[in-house]
């Protein structure tokens, strides 16, 4: 289990590491970052000064441990388009972006589980494959089409629910707004979150069935059944058990998906996110916040990821053991 | 000449389990059938599109935002209605439809040359190559594909000035997205490569002396084939979903070429004027799409499952 | 003669695959007394795991019960609703698997799969419950058994976890137990500890045992009556004795003629040419007929019913009509 650990530590600091690296190149090598900062009409000595404080005149890897050293002070450089630091930039985008994320995966979860529990109890029923068919189309719907589909219906054409922005907001704490303490912001939140919860809910779904189908076909179930265990003792302790493991797993490593699609719901829904923000930094070429939102998120997946595995570790007691423990089937 | 039975000669290929699936599923016919209609669109969309949208003498300012059916001002017919700019809306959608198709099949051929290579040579040599590309490849796979096609993307523009971007803007796309999808056709091929070389008539091939790339064209190649068909298909609809995302969100294709994603995007501001048919055509073109490439991969997936055919 | 404990009357089971309907187990009839053990024989893919799952509902589509009669202890278990069935397994019927590693449910400890199943089936509180588990392992040879209650199933050794199965399966004083294969998957030197094992436990609580198995080792050591089957159908049943020692089925024959044994010397293992037919390929008449040496002209068209022979019951044309068993069969 320590070594399970250990490795796992040892990757997402390698991850960061690259991103970081990555980054690092971008910032200093694309375009001038004199330029970037003293503009154009800078004299040489302006210039030269620049360069000291740039730290550009020492050696590259003492260029990157410096810029290492920045970076986890909180100094992510100013963003070329709206002149503040990025690292307030990404503070105050990120709780639309978190709360959207959360909303659309609980939706999901809490969707999709039951309805793949029930799908796979009830194989043959007519509902079942209607809810089959539906799904595969969902996986094929791209997102911002959802959304799209849901702003005609629910924005357009009834006006019930707002397609833009997030409503009215409330600061709490220093940093934090939340839409969920105002009725403007939760109405503002339920099409976004139905947009980037229904592609996850449809892969919960198809998942949480797929698992337990081959759940229900392993011998121990089989056991289970030769020893007269009741069918509702079969199903939902037996089988339910060891399907929600990997599921879990998988949930919680969607949650990372959810991040990504989450800049797609944004761009339709004009959410101000950290995804709009990403963006809009491609579209100007805002390379500090580019590069930073890139360190961001090799940070946020492998920590994710690194939580999902302790949390196998806490569950699955084979892993404890450092037995190979099979995955669910992807 | 005696006449054999079925069970002594060995099935005929009309008779083969495959061949026997298709004819017996309707779904894998209509979506064969799709997949089919979108190719030729795409194909001949020079001959059957009414408009060539490349030209931009076709599109009337004077005629924008017709609804679908409308008559134009000089007498043209506009079967699915107009763009902002006056361009019809079916030559648009049949256009981007090429330009759609184009894109995902190049990136899934690219990542597929790219996975099976890597997937061989990492199956069959092992080592300190075959680690290291494992091991980028599960780290790869921690981030979603369309994540790792933006980045690229992203960065590839800012780095490169506006003009060569737009130049570039396909090619680029083309490698973003194969980019992101390779990891799967190289861990499958990898994982066939791994089996078959332990076999017996692999050794033998390798102590007779026959050379290694003749031992892997002939001998481990055509296992690897159906496998990787079936990724590919599966593929080909995430691409192509994975291009539409990329060009709605505007760091796709360039303004001069659009596919179904930017012509989505286009109607996206004009939503509330009420002119929906901007948006949900090539939207629905783009389902159509998707999903018949998808129906016909799933369905390619469960025939060639070794696992559900009888003992 | 008292009455059969299991009495299995011309059971039939098909399988329908895509060409069509096959048949798995054709029209195959024995009995099973109290407190016997009836070794099942026959090569992989004879029908022979499929009719011990038959007897207790537990086949599934593509498979079905398609005719005959089952008694249990006197009454028909074979028309009986799936929850009176359900009633039987574990209880009055229980069974043992092939792997013991996949048996157990890896996320449950091995205490817990005990008292849910003694818990489901016998009117006890939990203490009492886990109190008999303990007893149960205790009863298997394990050490320790208190402390074990609490380990998962890879905690434990191969031999060990088949020993808790054991247990589950007998948790509930069973009168017959059908074990498919219970030693196939164990190391050699675990499996002559388990099959002592069972034959222990049937004799301390009088159950019977249906044993299926490929392995004749096995058989001829824990048997008392022998069945043999090939492609579906049981071509010959008698005492163990009878049916090791002077079979009259050219198959049986075939079989106990290629076993290894250390008083006979010979340059090459005698085998008998061909395969066992797929299911899909049974050819009309007797099922072995093609690879029979000695095959009369009726043997191609008409299948042949078991019918007594020498000290056992064949299914053979040879032997039907009570005519001489030729002295020697002749192998390829």
């Amino acid at each position: 289990m320590g070594t399970f650990i250990a490795q796992r530590i040892w990757q997402t600091l390698f991850v960061v590491l690259a991103a970081a690296l990555v980054s690092f190149v971008l910032l200093r090598h694309v375009g001038d970052p004199v330029n970037n900062m003293v503009g154009q009409a800078a004299s040489l000595a302006e210039r030269e000064a620049m360069r000291h404080t740039l730290g550009l005149d020492q050696p590259v890897v003492l260029q990157f441990a410096r810029f290492l050293r920045d970076v986890a002070a909180g100094d992510i450089g100013v963003s070329y388009r709206f002149g503040i630091p990025v690292a307030r930039l990404l503070i105050e985008r990120l709780p639309a972006t978190l709360e959207l994320s959360v909303c659309a995966m609980l939706l999901a979860a809490l969707l999709g589980v039951p309805l793949g529990v029930w799908t796979a109890l009830n194989r043959r029923s007519v509902i079942s494959h209607v809810l089959l068919a539906a799904s595969l189309i969902g996986v094929a719907l791209p997102t911002f089409l959802i959304g799209i589909v849901l702003i005609l219906i629910f924005s357009v054409w009834l006006g019930w629910l707002p397609a833009f922005g997030r409503g009215a907001t409330v600061t709490i704490g220093q940093t934090w707004t939340t839409g969920l303490l105002t009725l403007s912001g939760l109405k503002a939140l339920v099409l976004p979150s139905l947009t980037l919860g229904l592609f996850q809910m449809t892969l919960i779904m198809r998942l949480v069935r797929a698992e337990m189908l081959e759940v229900l076909r392993t011998d121990y179930i089989k056991f289970a059944r030769a020893r007269g265990l009741p069918n509702a003792t079969i199903n939902y302790d037996h089988a339910l058990r060891n399907t929600l493991i990997p599921v879990i797993t998988i949930v919680g490593l969607q949650f990372g998906n959810i991040f990504a699609f989450s800049i797609i719901v944004e761009t339709v829904f004009q959410w101000p996110g950290l995804g709009l923000l990403v963006i809009q930094s491609i579209q100007f070429a805002d390379v500090p916040l580019l590069a930073s939102y890139l360190v961001l998120i090799a940070l946020g997946f492998a920590l994710i990821n690194l939580a999902v595995d302790l949390l196998y570790a806490v569950i699955d007691p084979r892993v404890r053991a450092d037995i190979a423990v099979p995955r669910a089937i992807s | 000449m005696s006449v054999q039975s079925a069970a002594e000669r060995g099935p005929r290929w009309w008779e083969a389990d495959l061949v026997h699936d298709f004819l017996r599923s309707p779904v894998a016919h209509v979506a064969a059938l799709l997949t089919f209609v979108s190719v030729a669109l795409a194909l001949g969309a020079d001959f059957i599109a009414p408009y060539n949208s490349n030209d931009p003498a076709s599109a009337n300012v004077i005629d924008a935002r017709l609804p679908p059916g409308a008559a134009g001002m000089l007498g043209d017919h506009y079967l699915l209605g107009t763009d902002p700019q006056g361009r019809d809306m079916l030559s648009a959608i049949i256009f981007g439809l090429r330009t759609s198709l184009m894109i995902g099949t190049s990136s899934v051929l690219l990542a597929a040359a790219i996975g099976i290579t890597l997937g061989l040579v990492c199956g069959y040599f092992r080592g300190i190559f075959d680690a290291v590309i494992m091991r980028i490849a599960d780290v790869q796979l921690s981030f979603p594909a369309i994540l790792i096609a933006l980045l690229i993307d992203g960065i590839t523009r800012t780095v490169v000035d506006r003009g060569t971007h737009d130049r570039l803007a396909i090619p680029v796309l083309i490698v973003a997205i194969a980019a992101s999808y390779w990891v799967q056709y190289a861990r499958t091929v990898r994982g066939l490569v791994l089996v078959e070389r332990t076999k017996e008539y692999v050794l033998a091939a390798k102590v007779t002396g026959v050379s290694t790339l003749r031992i892997i064209a002939t001998h481990i190649q055509p296992n690897v084939m159906g496998p990787v068909l079936v990724i590919a298909t599966i593929n080909l609809a995430l691409a192509i979903l994975t291009e539409a995302t990329l060009s709605f969100l505007g760091v796709g294709v360039p303004p001069t070429q659009p596919s179904l994603g930017s012509l989505v995007s286009i109607g996206n501001e004009f939503l509330f004027s009420g002119d929906w048919w901007i948006s949900i055509f090539p939207g629905g073109m783009l389902v159509v799409l998707c999903l018949s490439v998808n129906l016909l991969g799933d369905w390619l997936r469960d025939a060639l499952n070794p696992r559900l055919s009888d003992a | 003669m008292p009455e059969p404990l299991l009495s299995v009357r011309n059971l039939r089971v098909e399988i329908a695959t895509r060409r069509g309907m096959l048949v798995a187990v054709d029209n195959v009839s024995f009995d099973i007394a109290r407190g016997e053990v009836l070794g099942v024989v026959g090569e992989s893919g004879a029908g022979k795991s499929i009719t011990g799952g038959a007897i207790i509902g537990l086949i599934e589509p593509p498979l079905r019960r398609a005719g005959g009669e089952i008694r249990f202890d006197g009454r028909r278990i074979d028309n009986l609703e799936p929850e009176r069935t359900r009633a039987l397994r574990g209880r009055h019927i229980g069974a043992v698997f092939q792997d013991p590693l996949t048996s157990l449910n890896p996320l449950m400890t091995v205490g817990r799969q005990l008292v849910q199943t003694i818990a489901t089936h016998l009117d006890l509180s939990t203490r009492q419950a886990r109190e008999q588990a303990a007893r149960l392992l205790a009863e298997v040879g394990i050490p320790a058994p208190r402390e074990r209650l609490d380990n998962y199933p890879h905690e434990l050794s191969g031999g060990m976890r088949q020993r808790v199965v054991l247990a589950l399966a007998f948790c509930c004083e069973p009168k017959l137990i059908i074990a498919d294969e219970p030693t196939t998957a164990l190391d050699v030197s675990v499996q002559a500890q388990v099959i002592e094992l069972l034959r222990r436990m049937c004799r301390d609580h009088r159950t019977a045992v249906m044993l299926i198995t490929h392995d004749m080792g096995v058989i001829a050591e824990t048997a008392d009556r022998i069945a043999v089957m090939y492609a579906g159908r049981l071509v010959e049943i008698g005492s163990a004795r009878a049916v090791l020692g002077a079979p009259t089925h050219p198959y049986t024959r075939g079989l106990m003629a290629s076993i290894p044994s250390i008083k006979r010397r010979s340059a090459e293992l005698p085998q008998i040419e061909g395969n066992m037919p797929r299911l899909g390929a049974i050819p009309p008449g007797c099922a072995f007929h093609p690879r029979c040496a000695c095959r009369l002209p009726r043997c191609a068209h008409q299948q042949p019913l078991l019918a007594p022979a020498g000290e056992t019951q064949s299914a053979c044309w040879l032997t039907a009509g009570h005519e001489d068993v030729p002295p020697a069969v002749r192998h390829a």
